[in-house]
């Protein structure tokens, strides 16, 4: 009885002081004094955009002694959830000085909680900048978003796996979906790799088809649902059927298996950002083996064009935290001008700026091994410039859920695309009426 | 007159008999509010005050904090949200499939567990109930990659050669429900088992002697005593487990994210999208969470009077 009564005490004083321990910690963190020049930053992918706040830290920190900045990696569904929740009660406790936010969502921040980012049109100059980036960062007029990287979409595929199916460099060359899927089966039959995986949850691959032909889910207002009517959806989701009838796509069900799929060597081509080039380029095996294209068009529709964008981000100065001044400094004196942090950052990360001024850096000159020579910097900035501008307005999410349905129901079920299509119109036009 | 004379007696002695009781009883009294005055203000603060304004919220809708008064609109949206009507019609699959499936396992289990002449039972009885202590999200992420196309349980089955081509677990709209609803019962059988174990322990061994002596064979034993004599505590169980199932959210979000085009979709991952995924629509949100509210109530109702009427 003696020993439990030691152990019970023992047991007592280490949860007292554990309790203890938890609530020093959170003291020490919660406060961003506005005192002592601290700045704390939001970013999601320690492979991209975590490495790129990171230069930028080390280039303001050696400038401005006396700044302190914080990075702090998060995933971007907990950042948006944590922004959500504070901005909507009104509280910055917690909150960073500046967050990274993905293009599609900007727009639901900027009406949902006018007043909480930072106007920015006096500290960058908007002419500095691509004009479609212009359009998802502004609002009211205002410009408050520093765009930061082009997501824009190219094909990344194995040329020792083509070569093997009968394809040269030369044949990946402005192709139409179409003709991807026919080399996809022959890649398919020769070489028994898939071709591309595909998520059943993520319509990325519709977007891109979308927006390759200056469309979008909503029409150029940014809050009429535009899916009935819509000749380039009704054309990518036809294409969508094909490829996931074709037997040529690896299913995956999240971003670990995405990635994992072509870092293995499971999958022969990879059509999506251009971000994912610092996933691709960690599988140093394979350097050498893969090159890039431009992204494949709708062939049945006249507009669309070998150019086309996916995800993409821009940093945000939050207004009422800390010292916003400082912050939006920060942001002006990095991203918002700094050629040579371009410059860098698209040797480590391979970045494609939306910076017009880093296309004339050196590193954008520079053929890169892992791609076989090719000056992929070069290749992606041109065809940044192509990009079909749209505005994503504020339900992208929400109609792609309520598509993801329709998708389904078209390619497992084989409901006719026009009335699916009509009968998601409705549901989208009920969900944004708010 | 006499009454009179009685009554007026009786007032007299009332007000010595009250002083005499309300002393005492007013210490009581003011010793019980004093008691209970800091758990009334407690629960109703952070119970009572957020069910009002949640309720209050339900009636307004807009983005973020554009907030504004709409009255009953957005229950009247919910009739004509296609995605909530799947949302709902998920749940229900997964409470009429999972809790019954449950709850038989869990009563197997734990009859099978209570029998004096097991070894290691011990044992036995903390490995069932360990999954109820993990983590939800661990066991998530565990499930996703056990589940996924090249995961274990496809090489297993695969190698067993019980199949001839890999079960889509997580990308198939029929198998991602059967994922869901494997990982709810591994996690919480265990759980609903310790209840009827300690229920069981109340049962009398010399009923199932002289059952046995009466010649009932081990199944008839199980449904004639074991199910009636547990019978408050299995209908305890099924209320709790029927109230968790309705708000169904983490292995939800974590395995299969709403599953391929809304097939897993719960009406509490359907609240959370409205919330933080979507532009957000707090209103709406409430008002889809009251209907959580109803539907457990309902359930709950239905669910004593057809079972708890013996009282």
């Amino acid at each position: 009885m003696k020993t439990k009564k030691l152990i019970a005490i023992a047991l007592t004083v280490v949860m007292t002081l554990s309790i203890a321990g938890c609530t020093k910690k959170s003291k020490e963190s919660t406060t961003t004094d506005t005192t002592s020049k601290k700045l704390v930053i939001w970013a999601w992918d320690g492979t991209f955009n975590v490495v790129a706040a990171k230069e930028a830290k080390a280039i303001y920190e050696k400038e401005n002694a006396g700044v302190d900045v914080q990075i702090v990696e998060m995933a971007q569904d907990d950042i948006v959830q944590k922004l959500n929740t504070n901005l909507s009660s009104n509280t910055t406790e917690g909150l960073p000085n500046i967050v990274l936010i993905e293009d599609y969502r900007v727009q639901n921040f900027l009406t949902s909680y006018p007043d909480s980012f930072k106007d920015m049109s006096s500290k960058i100059k908007a002419a500095d900048f691509m004009d479609y980036k212009l359009k998802s960062d502004s609002s009211n007029g205002k410009l408050y978003g520093v765009p930061f990287d082009s997501g824009v979409a190219a094909l990344f595929y194995r040329t020792d796996l083509l070569k093997q199916a009968g394809y040269e460099k030369s044949d990946m060359e402005n192709i139409t979906w179409e003709k991807f899927i026919e080399i996809g089966k022959a890649v398919k039959a020769k070489t028994g790799k898939a071709m591309l995986t595909m998520d059943p949850n993520d319509l990325g691959i519709l977007r891109i088809m979308m927006q390759s032909a200056g469309q979008w889910y909503v029409k150029e207002d940014g809050t009429t649902v535009n899916l009935e009517n819509n000749e380039a959806l009704k054309e990518g989701i036809k294409v969508y059927k094909q490829l996931m009838e074709s037997g040529i796509v690896k299913q995956i069900s999240d971003w670990d298996q995405f990635v994992g799929a072509f870092q293995k060597g499971e999958v022969a081509s990879v059509p999506t950002g251009c971000w994912i080039s610092s996933s691709i380029i960690k599988a140093t095996d394979q350097s050498g083996k893969w090159a890039v294209a431009a992204i494949p068009k709708l062939g049945a529709v006249k507009s669309s064009v070998n150019a086309s964008n996916i995800g993409g981000a821009s940093w945000y100065v939050l207004d009422k935290v800390g010292d916003s001044e400082l912050a939006s400094d920060f942001l002006a004196k990095t991203f918002g001008t700094n050629k040579d942090l371009m410059n860098t950052l698209a040797d480590k990360i391979n970045l494609t700026s939306t910076l017009k001024a880093s296309s004339t850096t050196e590193n954008y000159q520079k053929s890169v091994e892992f791609y076989g020579g090719q000056k992929i910097l070069q290749d992606l900035s041109k065809w940044t410039s192509e990009i079909p501008s749209v505005n994503y307005g504020l339900y992208t999410y929400t109609i792609e859920d309520i598509l993801t349905g329709t998708v389904q129901s078209i390619v497992k079920d084989g409901a006719d695309i026009s009335t699916a299509l009509k009968d998601a119109q409705k549901q989208a036009e009920a969900a944004a009426i708010n | 007159m006499p009454i009179s004379k009685g009554l007026t007696y009786k007032k007299e002695a009332k007000p010595m008999k009250f002083l005499k009781k309300s002393k005492l009883s007013k210490n009581y009294d003011k010793f019980g509010w004093l008691f209970t005055i800091p758990s009334i203000v407690i629960i109703g603060s952070f119970v009572f005050y957020p069910m009002i304004q949640a309720f209050i919220t339900s009636l307004k809708s807009g983005m973020g904090n554009n907030l504004r008064f709409v009255g009953i609109a957005n229950y009247a949206r919910l009739f004509t949200d296609n995605i909530f009507q799947k949302s709902v019609v998920n749940t229900l699959i997964y409470l009429v499939v999972q809790v019954p499936i449950m709850i038989l396992l869990a009563l197997f289990i734990s009859v099978l567990l209570n029998d004096k002449n097991l070894k290691w039972k011990a044992f036995f009885r903390t490995a069932i109930f360990l999954p109820c202590v993990t983590s939800l999200v661990a066991y998530s992420v565990i499930f996703k990659s056990l589940f996924s196309n090249d995961g274990l349980m496809n090489k297993i089955l695969l190698n067993l050669h019980l199949l001839n081509t890999p079960i889509e677990w997580i990308t198939s709209p029929f198998w991602a429900k059967i994922t869901i609803i494997i990982a709810i019962t591994w996690r919480w059988t265990g759980y609903n088992m310790i209840f009827y174990l300690a229920g069981l322990q109340n049962i009398d061994p010399s009923i199932y002697e002289a059952a046995k002596i009466d010649g009932a064979t081990s199944v008839k034993q199980f449904f004639s005593i074991t199910v009636p004599l547990l019978k408050p505590i299995i209908l305890f169980t099924t209320v709790m487990s029927t109230t968790g199932t309705l708000q169904l959210f983490d292995e939800v979000m974590n395995i299969t994210k709403g599953g391929p085009g809304n097939a897993t979709t719960t009406i509490s991952q359907y609240i959370y999208n409205l919330s933080f995924k979507y532009t957000p629509n707090f209103g709406y949100a409430a008002a889809v969470s009251y209907t959580i509210v109803i539907m457990i109530v309902v359930l709950s109702l239905i669910q004593f009077k057809v079972a708890g009427d013996d009282k």
